[in-house]
C-alpha cells in the first residue's frame, strides 16, 4: 500500500516537472547570443538606467557577472522595480531577446543582495 | 579582547572533541568516570561558548570596529538593539548563534536525563559533540567572527530592511527550531548506539521535539509577517530557496511528531520514526548550508563562501553515518505489529505522513532542480511559483482533509459504518458552506473553494470534539459547563492542544486561500487629486510629504480612503532613503478591517518628480487569519507542552519497578 | 591584551578542571563501571513499556466511546481484544516479578542508583 502511494507521488511529480515545464533556463547574457525563448537573465546592471519603467519603459545594460567575458545585452524592462535596483547590483529578471534588446516581462526584475543576510525582491506573482 | 574570543572557541572546540572521542571510548567501554567526564566536557563546552558570544556582544555594542565582523555589520548610528542583533546578521556571527544554542541545548539535555536515561546519555554525549564539533571547528579555523583590523572611523551599516523588531526575533527562533531537532536526533541516534528498543529516548525528547517544531513554525511565520510588511511587495511567501530551507524541517518534523504518536501507542513504525528523524535533522543542516553557501540563485544569497563546500561534507557524513547506523540496528527495530486495516487512525496518520514528506519532496525538488539540470543539461533551469502552488494544493488540500479525519477514526480498524455516522454532520455543514460560498461567488478559484470547505469540514470536527468532551466530563459531574470544558483540556492536554493546533491550521489554510486565490490588484499613476478604485474601496492620492529621520529622509503620499461613502481614514504609503547605507526601502501602506480580516495594502512603486506617483493596491481577503493563526498555534503548543503531573508519576513508578532512581 | 590572555588561560585551567573533576573527585572508585541496565533490567523496561501502552489504548477507546466518537457496535467489536491484550502483558510482567527481590539477595542494588 505504502509502495503504490509513494509510486503514485513520483509519478504526478516527473509528469508535472516534464510535461508542464513549469521552468526556465536561468543564463548569463554571454549565453544569450541568438537564443528566442524565454529565459531568466542573471547579471550585474550596467548604468545608467533611463526612462520610467511605469511609462515607456525603463532602459539599462546588463553585463555578466563574470567580468572577463565582457558580454553586455541592452534590457527593456516595464513594472515594479525593486527598492535595491541601481548601477552594480546584481538582478535576474525574465523576458526574451527581441530584435537586440531583451524584453522583459512585467515585474519580472529580482534584486539580490550578495553580501549579507538581507531579502529583498518586488516578485510579482503574477 | 578578541583573543578571549578566540581563545574560548579554541576550548570549545577542545572540550567537544572531548566530549566525542572520550564520550565513544566510555560507552564501547563502560567507563563510569569517563562518561561523566565526556558530559562535563559538554556542559562545558557551553560555558566557553557563552564567553566567545559574550566577547562579540560587548564588541558589537560598544561599535569596537576593531573588529572586522562588527565593522562590517553595523554602524556607530545604529540603535542598539539593532546592533545586537547583528550578532547573528552576518556569516560568522550566525554560526556561533548556531553553536550557543547547540551547546546549551545539549547540556540542559544530557544533564536533565542525566540520571533515569543514564546509559542512553553516555551515547548521546558523543552524537552531541560530533555535531558541536563541526561548528566550532568552522568558527575556529573557516570563518571566524574574531578576526581584527584597523579599526575605521565607522561601520559598514545594517541593510536598511533588517532594522525592525523582526529582525530580532525570526532568526533565533528559526536557529531554537533547527539546532533544536539536533535533540531527538542525538538521542535516536544514542539509542540505536546503544541497542535499545524501549521509548525510552522518545519520551525524553518529546518537549524537545515539540519546543524546536513551535519555534520553527513560528519562526517562519514571522519572516513572513516580515515580508509582508517590511519587504512590502504585496506577499508573504515567494518559494524562495532560503525560505524553503526552513519549510522543508518543518514539514519532516510534523510528520514525526504524528508518526511518534502510533509508536507510542502501538510500538509500531520505529525503523520509520529513526529514518524521520534523521531527515528532520539533516534537512536543518541542509537549510543552514542552503543560507550560507550562495549554490542555489536566491535573493537571500551569499556570495561563493567558503563554508559551503564543508557544510555539504558534514551532511553527507552525517546522512552517511546515521543511515549506517539504523542499518547495523535494523534487527533490533523490528516490531511484530502490523497495520490492521487501511481504515484505522494509524492508516491516516500514515497517509498524513506520506503526504507531508511528498510535500517536502516537492519542495525539496524544486530547490536543488537548477542544480541538477545544469549538471545534466549544462544549463540551470528554475521552477517558479507555479510548480509550488500546484503541489501545494496537491498534497495540501488532502492533508487538510485529513486533520479532520484522523482524530476522530479509531484505532486499529474502523468500521465504514462508524465512519458515516461520525462524518455525517461535518460533511453537511462543509457542503452547505460549499453551497453559500459558490452563491457568494467563491467559484472564481475552485482550490480556494475547496480549500475553504475543506477547513468548514475540519472546524466542525474540531467542534464537536469539544463539545463531545465537555458534555462527557460534565456527566461524569463536573460543577458547571466551563469546569467541565477545563478540566476535559486539562486531563488530556495532549489531544487538546493537537486540536488548538489543527484550528490554527485551519485559520492558516483559510488565510492563505483568501489572500491568494480570491485576492485583486489595481495600479495606476496618481497625480494629486487622482482617485483609485479597488475591491470597493476608493483612494484619493491627497499630499506628497518628505521629513528627515535620524537615518534616513522619509517621503509619504498621503492616500483618503473611503468604502461605499464612509470616510475609512488617512493611509501612507512611500520610501525612506537611507543616508550611510546609499539604499531605498519601500514602507507599504496598509490597512486592516479587523472585522472581515481583510487588508488594503498600498505600495509607491515610483515617486515621480513632477509629485505624482505610481501606485500598486492590492485588496487581500482574510489575510490577518494568517496571523492570527499563528496566536493560536502559540496556544495549541503551550497546552501540549504543559508539564503533566500524572504523566510525570506514570513514569516515576515505571521507573521504580525495575529499579532505577525515579527524580530525573 | 594581557587581560584578554589572562582570561584566556583562566577559561582553559576551568575546562580543565571540569572535565578532571569524576576522577579528581573519585580517585580510587569501587567500581567504574558504567550503571547500566543489563538484558533483563532492558526486557522489564519492554514489558512495563507495553503494559503501559495497552492499558493507555484501553483507557482511550473508553473514553472516545463515552463522548460518543467510537459507536458502541466498534466498541464491542475492538474492546475484546484490547482487554485480552492487557491481560497478557500484565501476565507477562507477573512472571518476571520478584527480580527486585532477586537482585537484592544478589547484593546488586535495587533502586536510587545515584551519580
Amino acid at each position: 500500500m505504502i509502495a503504490l502511494s509513494v509510486a503514485a507521488i513520483l509519478a504526478v511529480f516527473l509528469l508535472y516537472t516534464s510535461i508542464a515545464g513549469g521552468g526556465n533556463p536561468s543564463i548569463s547574457p554571454s549565453d544569450l547570443d541568438g537564443r528566442s525563448d524565454t529565459v531568466q537573465l542573471a547579471g550585474v546592471v550596467v548604468g545608467p538606467a533611463t526612462g520610467d519603467a511605469h511609462a515607456d519603459g525603463l532602459r539599462f545594460a546588463l553585463e555578466d557577472i563574470d567580468p572577463a567575458s565582457g558580454a553586455s545585452v541592452p534590457v527593456l524592462y516595464t513594472g515594479s522595480v525593486p527598492d535595491l535596483f541601481k548601477p552594480g547590483r546584481h538582478i535576474v529578471v525574465t523576458g526574451q531577446l527581441q530584435d537586440g534588446t531583451f524584453v522583459a516581462e512585467p515585474g519580472s526584475m529580482i534584486t539580490k543582495c550578495p553580501s549579507k543576510y538581507a531579502p529583498k525582491q518586488s516578485d510579482d506573482p503574477a | 579582547m578578541p583573543e578571549l574570543g578566540r581563545a574560548a572557541l579554541v576550548v570549545t572546540l577542545g572540550l567537544c572533541l572531548y566530549a566525542l572521542i572520550g564520550g565513544v571510548v566510555a560507552a564501547r567501554l563502560g567507563r563510569r568516570r569517563l562518561a561523566l567526564s565526556a558530559r562535563n566536557a559538554l556542559v562545558a563546552a557551553f560555558g566557553s561558548t557563552v564567553v566567545a558570544s559574550a566577547v562579540l556582544f560587548a564588541a558589537l555594542y560598544r561599535s569596537d570596529f576593531s573588529f572586522t565582523y562588527v565593522a562590517r555589520t553595523t554602524s556607530e548610528a545604529l540603535p542598539t538593539p539593532y546592533k545586537l542583533s547583528a550578532f547573528w546578521g552576518g556569516q560568522e556571527g550566525s554560526l556561533l548563534l548556531w553553536l550557543l544554542v547547540l551547546t546549551g541545548f545539549g547540556a540542559a539535555a544530557v544533564l536533565l536525563n542525566r540520571r533515569w536515561t543514564r546509559d542512553l546519555v553516555v551515547w548521546v554525549v558523543p552524537v552531541f559533540g560530533a555535531v558541536a564539533t563541526f561548528f566550532a571547528f568552522l568558527l575556529v579555523v573557516v570563518a571566524t567572527p574574531f578576526a581584527t583590523q584597523a579599526a575605521p572611523p565607522d561601520g559598514a551599516g545594517m541593510t536598511p530592511s533588517l532594522q525592525n523588531p523582526y529582525m530580532l526575533a525570526h532568526p533565533p527562533l528559526l536557529y531554537l527550531g533547527y539546532v533544536g531537532l539536533t535533540v531527538p536526533f542525538a538521542f535516536a541516534m544514542g539509542a540505536l548506539l546503544s541497542g535499545r528498543t524501549d521509548e525510552r529516548w522518545l519520551v525524553a525528547t518529546r518537549r524537545w521535539t515539540l519546543v524546536a517544531w513551535t519555534a520553527l513554525g513560528v519562526g517562519q511565520l514571522l519572516g513572513a509577517h516580515w515580508a509582508y510588511e517590511e519587504v512590502g511587495w504585496g506577499g508573504y511567501y515567494a518559494w524562495d530557496p532560503v525560505e524553503n530551507a526552513a519549510l522543508m524541517p518543518w514539514l519532516a518534523a510534523t510528520a514525526f511528531l504524528h508518526s511518534v504518536m502510533i509508536q507510542e501507542k502501538r510500538g509500531m513504525l520505529r525503523i520509520w520514526n529513526v529514518s524521520l528523524v534523521i531527515l528532520a535533522f539533516a534537512l536543518s543542516l541542509f537549510g543552514t548550508f542552503l543560507t550560507r553557501s550562495g549554490v542555489v540563485n536566491s535573493i537571500h544569497s551569499f556570495t561563493q563562501s567558503s563554508i559551503g563546500p564543508w557544510f555539504l561534507a558534514f551532511i553527507a557524513l552525517t546522512v552517511a553515518v546515521s543511515l549506517a547506523v539504523l542499518f547495523w540496528r535494523l534487527p533490533l527495530l523490528r516490531s511484530p505489529t502490523r497495520l490492521e486495516s487501511v481504515v484505522s487512525r494509524e492508516a491516516a496518520f500514515l497517509y498524513n505522513n506520506l503526504l507531508l514528506l511528498a510535500l517536502c519532496l516537492a519542495v525539496f525538488w524544486g530547490v536543488v532542480y537548477p542544480l541538477l539540470s545544469e549538471a545534466v543539461r549544462g544549463e540551470a533551469v528554475v521552477l517558479g511559483r507555479s510548480y509550488y502552488d500546484f503541489f501545494l494544493r496537491i498534497f495540501g488540500l488532502p492533508l487538510l482533509l485529513l486533520m479532520g479525519i484522523g482524530p476522530l477514526i479509531a484505532w486499529r480498524r474502523a468500521s465504514v459504518r462508524s465512519l458515516l455516522t461520525t462524518f455525517r454532520a461535518p460533511t453537511a455543514a462543509a457542503l452547505l458552506a460549499g453551497v453559500v460560498l459558490l452563491l457568494l461567488g467563491a467559484g472564481s478559484s475552485i482550490p480556494g473553494l475547496v480549500a475553504y470547505t475543506f477547513s468548514v469540514f475540519v472546524a466542525t470536527t474540531i467542534a464537536m470534539e469539544f463539545v463531545r468532551g465537555t458534555r462527557a466530563r460534565k456527566a461524569l459531574g463536573a460543577a458547571s459547563w466551563p469546569a467541565a470544558f477545563s478540566s476535559l483540556v486539562s486531563r488530556n492536554r495532549r489531544r487538546y492542544g493537537g486540536y488548538v493546533v489543527h484550528a490554527s491550521i485551519v485559520l492558516l489554510a483559510i488565510g492563505i486561500a483568501g489572500s491568494s486565490a480570491f485576492d485583486s490588484v489595481a495600479e495606476g499613476r496618481l497625480a494629486r487629486g487622482d482617485s483609485l478604485q479597488i475591491g470597493g474601496y476608493t483612494l484619493v492620492y491627497r499630499s506628497l510629504d518628505e521629513r528627515l529621520a535620524a537615518n534616513a529622509t522619509e517621503i509619504r503620499a498621503t492616500l483618503e480612503v473611503t468604502r461605499d461613502g464612509r470616510d475609512l481614514g488617512m493611509l501612507q504609503a512611500g520610501k525612506n532613503a537611507y543616508t550611510i547605507e546609499e539604499q531605498v526601502s519601500n514602507e507599504v501602506g496598509i490597512r486592516s478591517d479587523w472585522r472581515t480580516g481583510e487588508d488594503l495594502f498600498v505600495i509607491a512603486e515610483q515617486i515621480n518628480p513632477d509629485a505624482s506617483v505610481q501606485f500598486r493596491v492590492f485588496v487581500k481577503p482574510l489575510v490577518n487569519l494568517i496571523w492570527l493563526a499563528g496566536l493560536v498555534f502559540l496556544l495549541g503548543s503551550a497546552i501540549t507542552l504543559w508539564p503533566d503531573a500524572r504523566e510525570q508519576r506514570r513514569l516515576v513508578s515505571r521507573a521504580a519497578e525495575i529499579g532505577l532512581p525515579a527524580s530525573r | 591584551m594581557t587581560l584578554a590572555l589572562v582570561l584566556a588561560a583562566l577559561l582553559a585551567v576551568a575546562a580543565v578542571v571540569v572535565v578532571a573533576l569524576p576522577f579528581l573527585r573519585d580517585p580510587e572508585p569501587s567500581s567504574d563501571t558504567l550503571d547500566e541496565l543489563d538484558e533483563e533490567e532492558r526486557r522489564r523496561l519492554e514489558q512495563l513499556e507495553a503494559r503501559d501502552r495497552s492499558l493507555a489504548a484501553l483507557k482511550e477507546l473508553e473514553f472516545d466511546h463515552r463522548t460518543g466518537a467510537i459507536s458502541d457496535e466498534d466498541y464491542r467489536t475492538l474492546v475484546g481484544p484490547l482487554r485480552r491484550e492487557v491481560a497478557r502483558t500484565l501476565q507477562e510482567l507477573g512472571d518476571g516479578a520478584g527480580s527486585s527481590e532477586d537482585r537484592s539477595r544478589e547484593g546488586r542494588p535495587t533502586g536510587g542508583r545515584t551519580s
